[in-house]
């Protein structure tokens, strides 16, 4: 596909040289380029570039469909472009680009990892180096109704007793909802289940763990949840994502729902939900043998390999995740600081939206999804064998055996199995 | 001259005026089927640049074949085909004959069965998704009232009933198709075959199936070579309506091939598939030509 790779540097080609204007000190950042995330990230960049006034800063607007920029990313670095200087990345692509030489190990910058939360560091390593910062942190959490129960279930036997009996007194629709797609978003509902009953997928060698005892009574729970006698998950979840959960949840049909931080502001918005001032929000429960577990996401920034200004690139990069630019990301687009400290301050309580100990609980329990540069591969087996478990298809056991086989398969196959 | 030097000279001609045509198929047609093939002979994989390209030979076929998931893929394939195309051809002579038959309002008889047809797949895939909705589907709604399924019942979420909606939409939207080649088919049926045939002391069912049917094969083979042709490659329609899901149970080849090839950026693999895909597509169409299709390759009797 030599064609195609040319074909895609002289794309870039042309859309650098249209761009670049006074090519060297025009420092570039990819990133959202629509809403109220674009347009605090505007206000930050100008911010930046009057305490730097060497520097024009510019930001590449790139899709915010997940698979779409990451696509165009593998195209730009596969072309060795150099702009942008500063790539947002998702937490689960460090390692990928890490791996492919794409982005600079940041140890060189002295980054203080330490001040971070762990579990988005640890995601954000490959070999021993790390490759971006956390810039916020997107956590799976647990709402519930608060005039439907009196408290949040701690465990998921608990969850199960509590939402059948909010459907039988009250007559909610369903019991718990959460997304059930074949998508990325049900790997991270399964990584919670599965932290739930103490079970990994990798382990921390690298070895595949997915066919554990744990892992398939984490798996045999969420089945029965939708397939059981008294299912309190409704079957049509398995072709939901975050959305449809919800708006299942903010119509009031819901008593518990699994969903990230965004669908907060949404749900507290009378306008258009129902169930504003009633809910609130706690860690996902934790089965025995397991602890509760809230699936890491979020955005990281890391610096393209082949920039030309990669000291530039770091300040921008520094300057974007220190405190005071987080602090202001919370309050005016709910996204959480990465950076535990925060989360003892009164000015972060007053920036979010819902209580911040509550948070600060959830964020706690954070735990990363495999650093491996086949995490797209890994994480497509482990979607297609859980779809087919929980639509029936398959048991849980036979279903996580057959994902472990192919998943050490590809581990072989790459050279990358412990 | 003598004779042999002028069909010479004709040949010549004739393949001088058939260059362009040929250049054009080798440049959009061979060249990148033969740059595919060479590509699936590389294990080359977008998202793991450092292991290189090697060339592997054959080993990308051989995973392949050895891949359940593919094979599973082609049957769902050749089962998609197999249901659909033989009701749309049923449906298809039966609005075909209809269409025939009116007088009154020929045109806009016409006009209005070809409108599915007129609607991009995306939008007919996206339709047919909101009315199996387990919610708000009508279909769904409908189905449930007449006891059918149960309640708010997941089409999408069961293997085998996530299958109706993707097979009614293609019948849905390709009937017409069908039916307007057959319609073109029937008019081109001499009148006079049917007089002589009324003489003869033929019914209706007998005229039809002695007179119409053997006439009609012509047509019918086209449209079922057409319509066999667009199944086996089906893409958009799954894609929209249910991603090949649940689990991996309604997912036809090249949706798989996309999957491999654009999702996972696995090159070599992607190429094999698509070469594989090509192949049995293009059998199929050999081997339907030759046992079916006389009267597409030889002059008519």
């Amino acid at each position: 596909m030599n064609g195609l790779r040319v074909l895609s540097t002289l794309a870039v080609l042309a859309v650098s040289a249209a761009c670049a204007a006074p090519a060297d000190t025009t420092l570039t950042i990819s990133s959202s380029g629509v809403g109220a995330e674009a347009r605090l990230l505007r206000r930050q960049l100008e911010r930046f570039a009057a305490q730097h006034p060497d520097h024009r800063v510019e930001l590449r607007t790139t899709p915010d469909a997940s698979d779409q920029r990451h696509q165009l990313y593998v195209q730009w670095l596969n072309a060795h472009a150099a702009d942008p200087d500063v790539l947002q990345l998702d937490i689960i692509w460090t390692p990928e680009f890490a791996a492919a030489g794409w982005i600079l190990p940041l140890d060189r910058f002295d980054p203080k990892p330490d001040d971070f939360l762990a579990a988005a560091i640890v995601a954000n390593r490959w070999n021993g180096q790390l490759f971006a910062l956390p810039w916020f942190a997107d956590v799976g959490m647990l709402y519930w109704r608060t005039d439907l129960l009196t408290a949040p279930p701690a465990t998921f036997a608990q969850l199960t007793a509590d939402a059948a009996r909010a459907q039988r007194e009250h007559g909610a629709r369903y019991g718990f909802v959460w997304q059930g797609a074949r998508y990325e978003g049900l790997v991270t509902v399964f990584l919670e289940h599965l932290g739930g009953f103490g079970g990994q997928i990798l382990d921390a060698h690298g070895n595949v763990v997915v066919d554990s005892d744990a892992a398939v009574d984490a798996l045999r729970f969420m089945r029965d949840s939708l397939r059981g006698s008294d299912p309190v998950v409704p079957q049509a979840a398995l072709a939901w994502q975050e959305e449809q959960t919800r708006f299942a949840f903010q119509n009031g049909d819901a008593v518990l729902m699994r969903n990230w931080p965004y669908a907060a502001a949404l749900l507290r918005d009378p306008q258009q939900s129902r169930v504003a001032g009633r809910f609130g929000v706690a860690a996902m429960p934790a089965g025995p043998g397991g602890m509760p577990t809230a699936a890491l996401g979020g955005g990281q920034l890391a610096i393209n390999a082949f920039s030309q200004q990669p000291e530039q690139a770091y300040a921008l990069v520094a300057f974007l995740t220190a405190p005071e630019q987080m602090l202001e990301r919370a309050r005016e687009v709910g996204q959480y600081p990465t950076r535990p400290a925060m989360y003892e301050s009164a000015a972060l309580a007053d920036a979010l939206t819902v209580a911040a100990d509550e948070v600060r609980e959830v964020v706690q329990h954070a735990v990363p999804r495999p650093a491996t540069p086949v995490y797209a591969q890994l994480s497509e087996i482990l979607q297609v064998h859980l779809h087919r478990a929980l639509t029936g298809q398959q048991e849980p056991r036979p279903a996580l055996e057959e994902a472990a086989r192919d998943m050490r398969d590809l581990l072989k196959r790459t050279g990358l199995a412990p | 001259m003598s004779a042999p030097t002028i069909e010479k000279a004709e040949a010549r001609l004739a393949w001088a005026l058939m260059l362009p045509a040929i250049i054009v198929i080798v440049a959009i047609a061979v060249v990148p089927l033969g740059w595919t093939f060479w590509e699936s002979l590389h294990f080359d994989d977008l998202r793991m640049p450092w292991l290189g390209r090697p060339l592997v030979g054959p080993a990308n076929y051989f995973e392949a074949v050895t891949d359940t998931r593919f094979r599973q893929a082609i049957a769902h394939t050749v089962l998609f085909t197999a249901v659909s195309v033989p009701l749309q051809l049923l449906l298809g002579l039966i609005l075909a004959l209809a269409m025939s038959r009116a007088v009154r309002g020929r045109g806009l008889l016409r006009v209005s069965v070809l409108l599915p047809w007129s609607i991009p797949t995306v939008v007919v895939a996206l339709l047919w998704r909101f009315m199996f909705d387990s919610q708000s589907g009508i279909m769904t709604a409908l189905l449930a009232d007449a006891a059918v399924v149960p309640n708010g019942f997941a089409w999408f979420v069961d293997p085998r009933a996530a299958w109706v909606p993707v097979i009614l939409a293609d019948v849905w939207k390709m009937t017409p198709f069908v039916a307007l080649l057959l319609l073109a088919g029937l008019e081109g049926i001499d009148r006079s075959l049917y007089e002589a045939a009324s003489l003869d002391g033929a019914g209706a069912w007998q005229q039809f199936t002695a007179v119409t049917l053997p006439l009609l094969r012509p047509a019918m083979t086209v449209a079922v070579l057409f319509r066999a042709l667009d199944g086996l490659r089906v893409f958009d329609l799954i894609f929209v309506l249910t991603a090949g899901g649940p689990g991996t149970a309604t997912e036809p080849i090249s949706l798989y091939t996309f999957n491999s090839l654009l999702q996972n950026l696995r090159f070599g693999f992607g190429s094999a598939l698509a070469i594989i895909t090509f192949g049995m597509t293009f059998a199929f169409a050999l081997a339907y030509i030759r046992l079916l299709g006389r009267d597409l390759t030889e002059p008519a009797k």
